[in-house]
């Protein structure tokens, strides 16, 4: 008995102590022509990640010109002023670094990860890029070439295919976020585009550079000195846009003849970023969709053995987004999984959630939260740069914890009744059409657009 | 929150998971070992970093391996539990059955009932996952340093007593079926692997599938899982790993309470085939509706024990790792052959295999791109890499080890591969020897030792010309 409550003082103090989470002390000063740079320490490892995020991303991209910044960002180390693509690829290599580049609908985003000895040649290479690519004609041509290639190769693979067509269906072309990406919009795309690209938006004012990792206190003032010639340039003057309004019930079918699953998709409006019920909602979503005992996969998968897998994901960019269920299931299965996500969606709609499962999902959140967001340099420097992108300030995770203890039942099933609404709901669907068995018509969506996936590019809006 | 940033592992080789999943930690490792190799290897490259408490070990009365690591930057565990069995200890009939038991083993056994290890170890704050390779089934905990005595109570639960119900068993054949469909019958790379490696393996158990064959899957019976459990589930055929906010005390002491009075079992039985040296090239060809085709190479290599293994991590890195890498170089970039190329040696406890894997670009034949492939590799067998491709090749090695290094779980794998495939975890820490000490002499050697087109096995995916298929979608 002594034993058992020993255990227990101890594993209460334990509890106490890890129930915060703080960012470390990390330093961040604007640079006269407009930089934000933060310099952030972990130095569990001798690595150093020197990540550059530039405000704008695909919502930047011309209507018509879906990948823009995509292909503008793969083209900075194809040349530059110093060096060749070879001579660039060969010096990053020889570092044993590694350099990616990533677009989102709100930033392009460039990481570097390197020992931190080599910061210097780190940072020379990443300005080098950054600033001085030339883009030479005849790299263009090939990498454009290959990304059209890419596109279509996209469609070999149903999981990956289904993600863009439900995203350019569900935003439609005229909302930043739904412009097509495909081999007919990168043919569109010319050098001149990605000049003017680059050199609109790689600029101080648009720039925020974080440096995290097994840093000193020289580390700022190295940074710092090679930052100081970058122009200022203007500031990415972000979209506004609302979503489509959606008279009712919507589905797009995409017929893959050879598939023998069913991918889908159903979307419901949801947030942006910054949005004050993005706590409670991260809460009844890791309840609804969000870990392995949620709802949904507990009907799709544990209960039915309908499919491998289901969730629900909440998007959080800079303008509203999505809350989108996924599943994919045998194709004889189509009807019975797609109803059963439904009435899943429909269930905790009318019956919301108790105060045990919000304990329950209170506790996995925090729980997950320290080795998801924030083990590594790299995790560290993607949080922080959220902070900088979003406007947002470290209360984001120093005051996670408390704000999560704020939510009560009541705030979580006012989210429930706010956005898990199951009206108005977009439906994508994508596999053997001819051989989806019948029922899909009782979802009432009056005219489903009907695409195959051999037709040329993610094209699916039927007017 | 989940914004959609996790990534679909990409499960193209030897490994199959209990979830899925755009949203859980699901790490499919294609191939762990590749990844495990130098841990300490910062002293070459002329930096240090201060290390968290060197692992301890300790052994059961039962048979159980216990290795423990303290790190106490983040309040979590990650706890791993490497069963040595897999697909290699299966028979024709009952392929994928290891597979299968590992998704069993999430539900239910006497103590803690169907659904109740996921319900309260995600109430505790934890998460979990599991995989299945040839030769060992792993499973994955992880949990804030409050849940631990938790976690040791469910994990020797299920050991000692799991439960078989009929009907869950209906009903998780399903959910693999699910996923042997979406990673293999949906998936060309998935297709083709499969039969690459059944052309290649003509009496090895490595000749087959993870997952299993389809057929397998609608036929296993409660009988065959009971088998398998009395085979492999033995503690004594178990090295346990706690990684993270622990002391060793406290492992020992749990681990003790829960695990030792579980009794040892006999273990699976040798796997006594041998697969016969290959005397000549052999291709295989699937055709079928596509946009891109796919080639696949193998080679037969050693073991995960064999001296050249290091070496081949070095050539592999050469080839594919990088744009400044010669495949890539070459197919990628300057020919534009191919859209993308890999490369890697997954060697096993028996002898497995290094691949190359390529898209050919759209119009390119697959077999020019093929052809530029082999001549890439002849090139190894006759000439040695210059001293600067063979410092990259290591600095690529070392510092992407390092990345691995930062996580609580990347090191619980690393310690548990280095037991179960190099005889000791304490290897890993001469591990930044055995790659210094690789010369260009070794990997020319290795590539004429294996390299040989007698004991090469090629696969390639043709795409069908699709059918007009406008009509049948306005049904």
């Amino acid at each position: 008995m002594n034993r058992l409550l020993a255990a227990f003082l101890v594993a209460a103090a334990v509890l106490s102590a890890a129930n915060e989470v703080r960012l470390p002390r990390y330093t961040r000063e604007v640079l006269s022509n407009g930089i934000v740079l933060d310099v952030i320490p972990r130095a569990e490892v001798p690595l150093t990640s020197i990540r550059v995020v530039l405000r704008g991303g695909s919502e930047a991209d011309p209507p018509e010109l879906g990948g823009l910044s995509a292909v503008t960002a793969d083209a900075l180390r194809r040349g530059t002023a110093k060096r060749s693509a070879d001579q660039f690829s060969n010096e990053l290599d020889s570092l044993g670094a590694s350099y990616a580049q990533q677009v989102s609908p709100q930033s392009t985003v460039v990481n570097i990860e390197l020992l931190s000895k080599d910061l210097e040649k780190g940072l020379d290479l990443m300005l080098d890029s950054l600033l001085n690519a030339t883009f030479p004609a005849a790299e263009i041509q090939k990498l454009l070439a290959q990304r059209i290639d890419g596109s279509k190769a996209l469609k070999d693979n149903g999981g990956a295919a289904v993600a863009e067509y439900y995203r350019t269906f569900y935003f439609g072309a005229n909302h930043p976020y739904g412009r097509p990406v495909d081999e007919i919009s990168q043919a569109k795309i010319t050098r001149d585009a990605i000049v003017a690209a680059h050199k609109k938006m790689y600029v101080g004012r648009n720039m925020i550079v974080l440096v995290a990792g097994d840093v000193n206190a020289n580390t700022a003032a190295t940074v710092r000195k090679a930052l100081a010639g970058i122009a200022a340039g203007s500031p990415w003057q972000w979209q506004k846009a609302a979503l489509p309004v959606s008279a009712g019930p919507r589905m797009a079918i995409i017929d893959k003849a050879d598939a023998s699953e069913t991918q889908f998709r159903i979307g419901l409006p949801g947030i942006d970023r910054t949005n004050p019920d993005r706590v409670p909602l991260w809460l009844v979503n890791t309840l609804f969709g969000g870990r392995f005992t949620s709802v949904l996969n507990e009907a799709l998968r544990v209960n039915s053995g309908l499919s491998y897998g289901a969730n629900s994901q909440v998007e959080q960019n800079h303008l509203q987004g999505r809350i989108s269920i996924s599943s994919f299931t045998a194709t004889q299965n189509t009807v019975k999984a797609v109803n059963l996500a439904l009435e899943v969606l429909k269930g905790i709609a009318e019956k919301g959630i108790t105060a045990e499962q919000l304990a329950s999902a209170k506790a996995y959140v925090k729980g997950t939260y320290p080795a998801d967001r924030l083990e590594t340099a790299n995790q560290l420097a993607e949080i922080v740069g959220d902070i900088e992108l979003f406007d947002l300030n470290r209360g984001e995770v120093d005051d996670l914890f408390p704000r999560i203890d704020s939510v009560t039942v009541e705030k979580a099933n006012e989210m429930i009744r706010k956005y898990l609404r199951p009206q108005n709901l977009t439906f994508v669907l994508l596999g053997n059409a001819s051989k989806f068995p019948p029922g899909l018509e009782a979802l009432g969506v009056k005219a489903p657009v009907k695409v195959a996936i051999t037709e040329p590019g993610i094209r699916v809006t039927a007017e | 929150m989940d914004r959609g940033t996790r990534v679909f592992a990409r499960v193209t080789t030897s490994s199959a998971c209990k979830r899925t999943s755009m949203r859980q930690n699901a790490k499919c490792y294609l191939n762990p070992m590749r990844t495990a190799l130098a841990l300490t290897a910062c002293l070459l490259l002329g930096v240090t970093w201060a290390q968290p408490a060197e692992p301890a070990s300790f052994n059961l009365e039962n048979g159980m391996k216990v290795i423990v690591e303290e790190d106490h930057d983040i309040p979590n565990v990650a706890m791993y539990f490497f069963y040595k069995v897999g697909s290699r200890n299966e028979r024709p009939g009952i392929t994928g059955i290891s597979h299968f038991f590992e998704h069993m083993m999430f539900n239910g056994a006497k103590k803690f009932g169907p659904k109740a290890f996921d319900n309260e170890m995600e109430k505790a704050g934890g998460r979990n996952n599991a995989y299945t390779s040839r030769d060992m089934t792993v499973y994955q905990d992880w949990f804030p340093s409050t849940a631990l005595r938790l976690m040791f109570e469910m994990e020797a639960d299920r050991i000692r007593d799991l439960s078989f119900d009929p009907k869950i068993i209906e009903s998780e054949r399903g959910v693999v079926a699910s996923e042997r469909q979406t990673r293999t019958d949906n998936s060309n790379f998935g297709l083709l692997y499969e039969q690459l490696n059944a052309a290649a393996y003509t009496a090895h158990s490595y000749g087959w599938p993870v997952v299993g064959w389809a057929s397998d899957i609608q036929a296993w019976s409660l009988d065959d899982l009971k088998a398998h459990f009395r085979m492999g589930y033995a503690p004594n055929n178990c090295t346990m790993v706690v990684v993270g906010d622990v002391t060793l005390d406290a492992v020992r002491k749990l681990a003790k309470e829960f695990i030792e009075p579980i009794p040892s079992q006999q273990p699976p039985a040798p796997v006594r085939t041998v697969e016969p040296a290959q005397r000549g090239e052999r291709r295989v060809t699937i055709v079928k509706a596509a946009q891109v085709p796919q080639v696949m190479l193998s080679y037969h290599i050693g073991t995960a024990a064999d001296a050249d293994d290091v070496a081949l991590d070095v050539l592999s890195t050469v080839l594919t790792n990088g744009r400044s890498s010669r495949l890539y170089s070459r197919l990628v970039d300057k020919e534009q052959l191919a859209l993308n190329i890999g490369a890697n040696a997954q060697p096993g406890i028996d002898p497995g295999q290094f691949l190359f894997f390529l898209s050919p670009r759209a119009g390119v034949d697959p077999a020019v791109a093929e052809k530029a492939l082999l001549e890439e590799i002849e090139k190894l067998r006759t000439t040695d890499i210059s001293a600067d491709e063979l410092r990259k090749a290591k600095n690529l090695q070392l510092t992407q080890l390092f990345q691995q290094r930062t996580t609580i779980s990347g090191r619980a794998n690393l310690l548990g591969q280095y037991e179960i495939y190099k005889g000791d975890f304490r290897k890993l820490y001469k591990a930044q020897d055995e790659i210094e000490g690789v010369s260009a002499a070794d990997v020319r050697r290795a590539a004429q030792k294996y390299f040989d087109s007698k004991n090469r096995t090629v696969a390639t995916l043709i795409p069908e010309k699709a059918p007009v298929i406008k009509e049948t979608a306005s049904k």
